[in-house]
């Protein structure tokens, strides 16, 4: 809510676990911060809705996750993608591709704003 | 949630997981982790470590509601998991106890044809059941009608008939039932049919009813209507509804049946309606129903009784308040006609209890309890099968452990195996109940109501997976528990070794038995007192020789023979033609009752003398017979003379009596030259000269007394209904062409019903008991072989694991009839102790049978001492044999046997 950017759409959550899981499994925690470290805290994940997206995409059968133990030695849940999710995470990334593609075109298009 | 900042879930909450994921736990745990790691990172930017907690707790926003959410979800995902683990473990149970079984051919053989026989009775008798009592009847509800009868405390009889006037009063007077019609059996000579003139005459059931008998079943004609009121005056009542079976059968399915005439006694009334195929009030063999149409000086007469009456309780009223309703009445006509109504009551009886009657209820439940027992051998015996294959499978079951199986787990999936077991021998069971049922239905007697609608419905089945369930876990649970234990008590070092089933299973086994053996012993006994009153009966004597006799009915329309002397006319020619058939050897008569239950009866009065009180309320039934009626019967004549054909309408009237009433009438005195008169001392009826005395003779039935007995000559009493009785020489049956051709000649439009030689009537009469006597017979047998065989095996493999050590006694000097004595004493006490309790059992249990006794007690000790013997020598011989084999081993080869 107080994202600089405002809210954040589900699917751009859903994308947004999906790549921070790419670089290897992590818990709720380390998926949250490395949103913030990429975006330079510019995207600021909802903490709250993280976990119930997380259980989505777990139903989805797009991460799955087991009990480990964290850092500091301390019993954590990581969640790991699967391999459906990596597809749809390229499905979802292309598609975000050409939406803002042509969400660029149109702004760059004359005229001008800038 | 426990989620206080740095707070820790309480320790015990870890052991939750031992039994799966606690999804509640894991939640706290996973938010908390969260929670601290953030708190942690804001530490390490330098706030001091209580804002830091406050700033991670903010910045997660609303813990708790987002906490529920996800406690929720996991939880709903958990059950998923269980179920779906659940399911593939029942997959690979089944999987795996079919192979099992497929490993063991002769014990699942054994044990699947042992289920299905155990079902498959209780599955048929069970159908009867339901078909017979617990199926409602095809009324609207049946259960709110009630059968009304008369309570005539002076005969004792608790269902007597109603007058009209009676009637009329209980059902204006009432404020309890809806309805109340009544009704009146009878039989109608129906024409119909003929082709170029020629017609076979037919016999068929009536009833006749006031108009309102259909609103009272709640029944609407297939086709057409019902009676109007007008219709039961006198004169208007030309109408006739007929039955589905009529009018498919004789009536040939018209279409256009309504309107048309039939003619029933020679009158012709026109159908305005067919019933449904179902109806069938009050009996199957009602084909017609005719409005009831009383003259009014019959609608007068408050002592003439012959009204049926059937009820529908108003709705919200409930069984006892309408006989307390009924009853005031009664009693207030009671004491407001002295003279008619004077020991009269009301007895009600629920329509589906008297459709059923008592006794065929209490047979049928006895037998539903009899095959229940055979059942529990049956899982008895099964139980044992499975024992002896877990010490088999020990081994196996033991590697299983020694992988990781959970003793839970090993029982479900013995469990598993046997549910298995039970559902595939429950199947084969439902085909071999299919079959039993073609057969019982067949070998049934015609009497049992509603027995054509005996079917295998989802109701029966729904039972027979009930008991399959209940089988599959009576006979596995003991023997799962048990080697389940063993396997994981002993694991693999005794079953390394080979298997020995501790004293524990030895114990079970003979527990098992000795239930066996108890139920056998019950189940003997019910069957013994059954067979002991059939036997009592067979040998009653009847006061008549019913052999070579062949009996008839004949029904004389009204409207052809309307006088004395057409009748006369007509039995003389009957009785003439007949008798000079070859092969006969005399012929009689007799009227209105023969072997019936009801007959017509009446109060009398002796000439000369104060009657008893006693004596006034005596009803003896009247009848009307042929001179030769008696010496055709067989029937002594003690005193006097029989009918001569100069007894009749001019000569003075005379009657014969039986011996019990002249005893109790006239005793220490001759009855013959004796006179008295129906009806009490004003009724205006001739006053009649005894001039025979007869011998007693039980003619309601076996199991009635004797009661007193007036006949009148026929040629006095014009009876318009007969049984004509002809004694043969040779077999009955063989004449009935020749006497049929004889009626034919007399009056052709005349049918004759009910052909029969003696032995068939006398044996339909006690064909409900023999049938009972035959299955529980059956079932006792059964019960009998099946726990012989289970006193057998039992004792054979307990001999068996003891090879070693009698191989040791043997070997130190112990003589072979020693080991057979020490085997058959063993086994013994165990068949002892079975013995005893069921002894015990039966007593309790015959009690319940009281209803189906004849001339024997329950508790008869004949019975029981049979039983004993019985049980002893089977029990004597199936412990002897394996003693026998067990102690002709040669003991070197029992000592190197393992």
């Amino acid at each position: 809510m107080r994202s600089e950017t405002g809210d954040l759409l589900q699917g751009t959550l859903s994308i947004l676990i999906l790549k921070a899981l790419l670089g290897g499994a992590a818990h709720g925690y380390g998926i949250a911060r490395w949103v913030e470290a990429t975006t330079d805290d510019v995207l600021r994940i909802e903490e709250g809705s993280l976990y119930p997206a997380l259980r989505r995409l777990e139903d989805n059968g797009w991460v799955s996750s087991e009990w480990g133990l964290s850092e500091n030695n301390r019993r954590a849940r990581f969640y790991t993608i699967t391999r459906a999710g990596r597809a749809h995470l390229r499905a979802e990334a292309s598609v975000w591709f050409r939406y803002a593609g042509a969400v660029t075109q149109v702004l760059r298009s004359s005229p001008s704003l800038a | 949630m426990s989620v206080e900042p740095g707070g820790k879930p309480p320790a015990w909450r870890r052991y939750l997981r031992f039994w799966g994921s606690d999804v509640d736990a894991d939640v706290a745990d996973e938010l908390q982790f969260h929670l601290d790691m953030r708190a942690r990172d804001y530490e390490a930017r330098g706030l001091p470590a209580t804002d830091a907690r406050q700033a991670a707790t903010e910045r997660f926003g609303d813990v708790h509601g987002i906490g529920g959410v996800l406690r929720a979800h996991d939880r709903r995902r958990e059950h998923r998991r269980q179920r779906i683990e659940y399911m593939s473990d029942l997959t690979n149970d089944v999987r795996y106890g079919l192979r099992a079984f497929t490993r063991a051919p002769a014990f699942t053989i054994v044990a699947l044809l042992t289920i299905a026989l155990g079902i498959g009775a209780t599955t048929a008798i069970f159908s009867v059941v339901n078909a017979v009592i617990l199926r409602p009847l095809p009324y609207h509800e049946s259960d709110r009608l009630v059968q009304v009868w008369m309570d005539n405390r002076r005969t004792g009889l608790k269902e007597d008939l109603h007058s009209w006037p009676n009637y009329a009063d209980l059902r204006d007077q009432n404020r309890v039932l809806s309805n109340m019609a009544a009704y009146v059996t009878g039989g109608y000579n129906i024409t119909a049919g003929c082709r170029e003139n020629e017609c076979e005459p037919r016999r068929i059931g009536a009833l006749f009813s006031t108009h309102d008998l259909f609103d009272v079943l709640h029944v609407t004609p297939a086709m057409g209507r019902g009676f109007t009121a007008q219709e039961t005056v006198p004169g208007s009542d030309g109408v006739v509804l007929i039955s589905h079976g009529l009018w498919t059968g004789l009536l040939g399915s018209d279409r256009n049946i309504l309107g048309r005439a039939v003619r029933l006694n020679g009158r012709e009334r026109t159908v305005i309606g067919v019933l449904p195929p179902n109806f069938a009030f009050p009996n199957r063999d009602t084909d017609v129903w005719v409005p009831l149409a009383m003259d009014e000086d019959l609608k007068q007469s408050r002592g003439s009784f012959g009204l049926w009456s059937v009820a529908r309780l108003k709705p919200g009223v409930e069984f006892p308040r309408a006989v307390s309703d009924l009853t005031t009445i009664a009693t207030r006509l009671e004491q407001q006609y002295r003279d008619s109504n004077r020991d009269f009551g009301v007895h009600l009886v629920p329509l589906p209890e008297q459709v059923v009657g008592r006794t065929l209820r209490t047979s049928l439940w006895v037998m539903l309890a009899a095959v229940a027992a055979v059942l529990l051998i049956d899982c008895a015996n099964v139980a044992n099968l499975m024992l002896s294959r877990a010490a088999v499978r020990e081994r196996e079951i033991s590697v299983r452990v020694a992988l990781g199986a959970a003793r839970t787990r090993l029982i479900r999936q013995l469990l598993t195996e046997s549910v298995l077991l039970s559902v595939m021998g429950a199947v084969l069971g439902v085909g071999l109940a299919w079959i039993g049922l073609r057969v019982l239905t067949g070998l049934a007697p015609e009497d049992i109501p509603r027995l054509d609608q005996v079917a295998i419905d989802l109701r029966v089945l729904a039972v027979t997976l009930g008991l399959a369930l209940f089988t599959g876990l009576a006979f596995g649970l003991v023997p799962a528990l048990q080697s389940s234990r063993a396997a994981v008590g002993s694991a693999l070092r005794e079953g390394i070794r080979g298997g020995t089933q501790g004293r524990r299973a030895q114990r079970l086994r003979r527990t098992l038995v000795a239930a066996q053996i108890a139920l056998v012993v019950v189940l003997l006994t019910g069957a013994g007192l059954l067979i002991r009153s059939f036997m009592h009966l067979q040998r009653m004597d009847l006061g008549f020789q019913p052999d070579n006799l062949l009996t008839m009915k004949l029904s004389l329309p009204g409207a052809k023979y309307a006088t004395p002397e057409s009748r006369f006319g007509f039995f003389d020619s009957l009785i003439e033609r007949t008798r000079q058939q070859p092969g006969v050897q005399s012929v009689g008569m007799i009227g209105n009752i023969f072997l019936s239950a009801t007959p017509t009866s009446t109060t009398f009065t002796v000439e000369g003398r104060e009657m008893t009180p006693e004596e006034r309320n005596i009803e003896v039934p009247i009848d009307a017979v042929s001179p030769d009626y008696f010496r055709t019967m067989g029937i002594p004549l003690r005193e006097g003379r029989t009918f001569t054909a100069t007894d009749n309408l001019t000569a003075p009237p005379v009657v014969i009596i039986n011996e019990n009433m002249a005893r109790h009438i006239w005793p220490n005195e001759s009855a013959v030259g004796k006179r008295f008169k129906y009806g009490r001392q004003d009724s205006d009826a001739p006053l009649m000269t005894v001039v025979g005395v007869v011998a007693d003779m039980r003619r309601t039935g076996f199991d009635s007394p004797v009661r007193y007995e007036t006949f009148r000559p026929h040629t006095q009493r014009a009876v318009g209904f007969l049984t004509l009785v002809v004694r043969t020489a040779g077999d009955p049956l063989q004449l009935v062409p020749a006497v049929r051709a004889q009626i034919k000649a007399i009056d052709a439009e005349q049918p004759v019903f009910e052909v029969a030689s003696m032995d068939q009537l006398l044996g339909s009469m006690v064909a409900q008991r023999r049938f009972s006597m035959a299955l529980l017979g059956t079932f006792a047998g059964l019960a009998l072989v099946l726990g012989v065989v289970g006193v057998y095996g039992v004792t054979s493999y307990l001999v068996a694991q003891r090879t070693r050590e009698v191989g040791v006694r043997l070997a130190l000097g112990a003589q072979p009839g020693q080991v057979v004595g020490m085997v058959v004493r063993q086994g013994m006490v165990v068949a002892a102790a079975g013995l005893v309790v069921g002894l015990l059992g039966a007593v309790a249990a015959t009690r319940l049978m009281t209803g189906l006794l004849y001339g024997v007690s329950p508790h008869d000790v004949w019975t029981l001492a049979a039983v004993t013997v019985v049980i002893g020598l089977a029990t004597l011989a199936a412990n002897w044999v394996p003693a026998l084999r067990a102690a002709h081993v040669d003991p070197l080869t029992a000592l190197r046997s393992e």
